[in-house]
């Protein structure tokens, strides 16, 4: 009965999205009373309650487990842990996309709730008639191609395929929601640069309004895509924390273009320009979400998170992707010439570095969306089957991003409009000539061995945490330490250069070695030994697992254990195996077990991985960053007059 | 500056034109290499009598069709509907290749969902797998007249595949001898 009511809810969801979308048509473009125009508000909120039920649904019955529900038998299992029950709702491809449907809703709500009253009638609901479009779309979708409530009565024995393994991890449960929380986010950026370009206006008051909108998306992005890194490290024992794996690259676009789209938006607010361009990155960002989701939903690339590949679905997605990113690039073609400014700025200016902000990190996208698509296109092109890996990735990346780095350590002190040198080199020369000292000095005190990229990189990490600190001391100078909106790019810019230091290090001075360790033998590696200790055997409701433990000292300091673990999954006997890991700030000991030989002994991997930690805690930071931007609109301080230094 | 206006729909255009064309590639179906060269040579026995040794031999003088399969398979049992069905509507030449299975499970399993196959080869160690380059099951391999591989199915074996591609490719070949 369950089942039914969801499909029926879905249903119904996508006849109050059409509402939500149609209404507002009636009253512009046919001139019907205005009061119609309460009936969009009422399709989205209807929408919104119908797709959480619909949630409940398909919850409910994985609690059920319900197995002749198909969605439901190919993802669980009656030994499947409640709580994985809940997560698998989004584990698979039809309950993700029903959870993104979900986020779009949810997300429509906010903005009714948040937004309405700030905005002007008309352009509130543009905005949501966009919305509505979308939302139709994609529930439309979901019914005809991906209902997670389709029965299936086989003819044998009803038995669940079971949640993978690698997905029963407290990951899924936040991962997944936090991520499309991201992704779909963007949409709102999207729908108000579409009522933007229909109005012939975008304002500093719109880009004030929109700014929490890009920046809450934001943070959610990087969130998710910083908790995927973390349990990608922590699952699949390759002891690597990103692999530029095309479904990590799908969302790691939006996330560089809605970085663009943050500083551009700040332009658009604080000088009233650059708002053909805050218009274009809005519309990027949510294509760049939307290609993102077809590249995992189509099954066109190959990747640890492709779902099975069903031809109908990518058509489907793919038509109405070309139909709403082509529609708003051919309004964007036809409508910019309303947005031309004159520049009002020189060349040395607060404009030109967030221009050159959004150039590179443009073209930072442009190089790994091209690496993602290579081996399509050559497909495509019948010349041969490749795959585009971390080589490339690197070599490409990295000059593209350390420009954009070195712009960070210099940008808070770079004013509006134009600026002097000298000024310049007075504020940052002293804090450029100590990080370079210290990035030579740190791999060396540390015991290190000295390498070009480490310094460099060490040094553009230290250049920016010196020059924000600095900075942070002439606002506390100026009494202008009350300021929040300063706080939150202090904090982001800071998490980036934990991110750099962290990056730069992990990727220059982590070890590994894959080893075969006797009862009784030591194995060294980064000055840790490793001796093998025992064996224990443990036995859950789903899953019986193989505990290792080694014991790992350093020099002649507090020896540590540490657990690695083999699990065979009751169900159908997949095997997962979790490696050990013991950390502290500056360093993961990770053990990865390959196997047993013959005579007891393990053939296992051990990493040393310095200041991997400190990759996701910048990341954190971002996150904290983006989140105190939104104490500006909670929490009205008076303005500031005077802009600081002016 | 006109042209800027447009260059942004016209990368859109080249990318979806690209994600279109890609839909129609399959990642994650790499050619056989097997396809037109002779079956890899193998001698297994045969389900019901281990004594009773199948080669390559058993190939020759008609068209085969070699299904890899194994009991503890679901996709297999899903698969397997087609296959009764086809063994009775149609003469073609169907052969098993049980694939690391238990022999006892193997057995109940054809007796509960029926027997499609004429011979059914057991391959418990998965060696000649390796030979014939199995990575999963199901995986149907074509075999034709003189024991040469010419076409290969990853994945289930279903009616759109055999009316679009082993249908068609069976009539070519039983044309060629004639």
């Amino acid at each position: 009965m369950l089942p039914e009511l969801g499909t029926f809810a879905l249903i119904l969801a996508f006849l109050l999205a059409l509402l939500q979308c149609v209404a507002p048509i009636l009253v512009l473009g046919f001139k019907k009373n205005h009061a119609f125009f309460e009936l969009s508000l009422f399709g989205s909120i209807g929408q919104f309650i119908f797709l959480s039920f619909a949630m409940l649904c398909l919850m409910m019955s994985f609690i059920n487990n319900d197995l002749t529900v198909l969605y439901i038998r190919e993802h669980s299992h009656q030994l499947l842990p409640f709580i994985y029950r809940i997560g698998a709702a989004w584990g698979g491809h039809e309950g993700s996309f029903l959870l993104w449907c979900l986020v779009l809703s949810t997300w429509t709500l906010s903005f009714i709730l948040f937004a309405k009253k700030s905005l002007e009638n008309t352009f509130f609901y543009r905005v949501l008639m966009v919305l509505g479009f979308l939302s139709a779309g994609f529930i439309l979708f979901l019914l005809v191609t991906s209902n997670p409530f389709a029965r299936d009565f086989p003819t044998r024995p009803l038995i669940g395929d079971d949640l993978t393994p690698l997905l029963q991890d407290p990951g899924l449960l936040f991962h997944p929601p936090i991520l499309y929380s991201g992704y779909v986010g963007f949409a709102i950026g999207f729908a108000v640069a579409i009522a933007a370009l229909m109005e012939k206006k975008f304002d500093a008051l719109t880009a004030k309004i929109l700014r929490p909108w890009i920046v809450l998306p934001w943070a959610f992005l990087g969130c998710g895509i910083v908790l995927g890194s973390w349990w990608a490290y922590r699952e699949l024992g390759w002891g690597g924390w990103w692999f530029w794996d095309p479904v990590e690259n799908a969302s790691l676009l939006p996330w560089l273009i809605a970085t663009a789209l943050l500083h551009s938006l700040i332009v658009s607010e604080k000088r009233n320009t650059f708002k053909g361009w805050t218009i274009l990155l809005a519309i990027i960002t949510f294509s760049l979400s939307l290609i993102g989701t077809f590249l995992v939903r189509s099954g066109v690339l190959i990747s640890v998170h492709a779902f099975a590949s069903d031809p109908t679905r990518g058509l489907f997605l793919l038509g109405y992707l070309a139909l709403i990113m082509g529609g708003a690039l051919t309004l964007y073609a036809f409508r910019i010439k309303f947005f031309y400014v004159a520049p009002r700025f020189q060349l040395l200016s607060r404009e030109t570095f967030l221009l050159l902000n959004s150039v590179f990190l443009l073209t930072a996208m442009a190089t790994i969306l091209l690496g993602t698509l290579y081996p399509i296109i050559l497909d495509a092109l019948d010349s041969d089957k490749i795959s585009v890996g971390e080589p490339y990735f690197n070599t490409v990346f990295l000059p593209i991003i350390l420009p954009l780095l070195i712009l960070m350590a210099i940008a808070p002190y770079v004013h509006w409009g134009e600026h002097r040198l000298a000024y310049l080199w007075k504020k940052c020369g002293f804090s450029l000539f100590s990080s370079l000292i210290l990035g030579f000095l740190i791999p060396i005190l540390l015991g290190f061995q000295w390498k070009l990229l480490a310094s460099i990189g060490i040094s553009i990490g230290i250049w920016i945490i010196i020059s924000t600190l600095q900075f942070v001391l002439q606002l506390w100078k100026n009494h202008q330490h009350l300021n929040l909106k300063y706080y939150s790019m202090i904090i982001a810019h800071l998490g980036i250069a934990i991110m750099t230091l962290g990056i730069t290090i992990n990727k220059s001075y982590s070890e590994e070695r894959q080893v075969t360790i006797a009862t009784n033998e030591i194995v060294t590696l980064a000055g840790y030994r490793f001796s093998f200790k025992d064996l224990q055997k443990e036995n859950t409701k789903n899953y019986q697992s193989l505990l290792v433990s080694f014991t790992v000292q350093k020099n002649k300091g507090k020896s540590n254990l540490l657990f690695a673990e083999q699990r065979v999954y009751k169900s159908h006997e997949q095997t997962l195996s979790k490696p050990g890991i013991l950390y502290n700030a500056f360093r993961d000991i990770y053990v990865a077990l390959g196997g047993v030989t013959a005579n007891g002994a393990w053939i296992v991997r051990i990493y040393y991985k310095p200041c991997v930690r400190w990759i996701w805690f910048g990341g954190f930071m971002l996150l904290l960053g983006g989140l105190i931007t939104l104490l500006n609109y909670i929490w009205p301080h008076k303005e500031i007059e005077k802009e600081i230094n002016a | 500056m006109k042209i800027l206006k447009i260059l942004p729909l016209g990368i859109f255009f080249i990318i979806i034109f690209f994600l279109f064309k890609g839909l129609n590639l399959h990642p994650d179906i790499i050619p056989s290499p097997l396809i037109n060269k002779p079956a890899p040579l193998f001698a297994l026995p045969t389900l019901d009598n281990p004594k009773k040794i199948v080669t390559n031999h058993d190939f020759l003088h008609h068209i085969t069709l070699l299904n890899v399969w194994a009991s503890w398979c679901t996709t297999c049992a899903d698969e397997h509907e087609f296959l009764i069905k086809l063994a009775k509507n149609t003469d073609i030449i169907l052969y098993g290749f049980n694939y690391k299975d238990d022999l006892t499970n193997a057995k109940k399993w054809l007796a509960e969902y029926g027997n499609p196959y004429q011979i059914i080869v057991v391959d418990q160690q998965g060696l000649s797998a390796i030979d014939w380059g199995v990575y999963g099951t199901p995986e149907t391999f074509l075999i034709d007249q003189q024991g040469i591989v010419r076409y290969k199915v990853i994945g289930s074996l279903t009616q759109e595949k055999w009316d679009r591609e082993l249908w068609p490719l069976i009539k070519k070949i039983q044309k060629e001898r004639t």
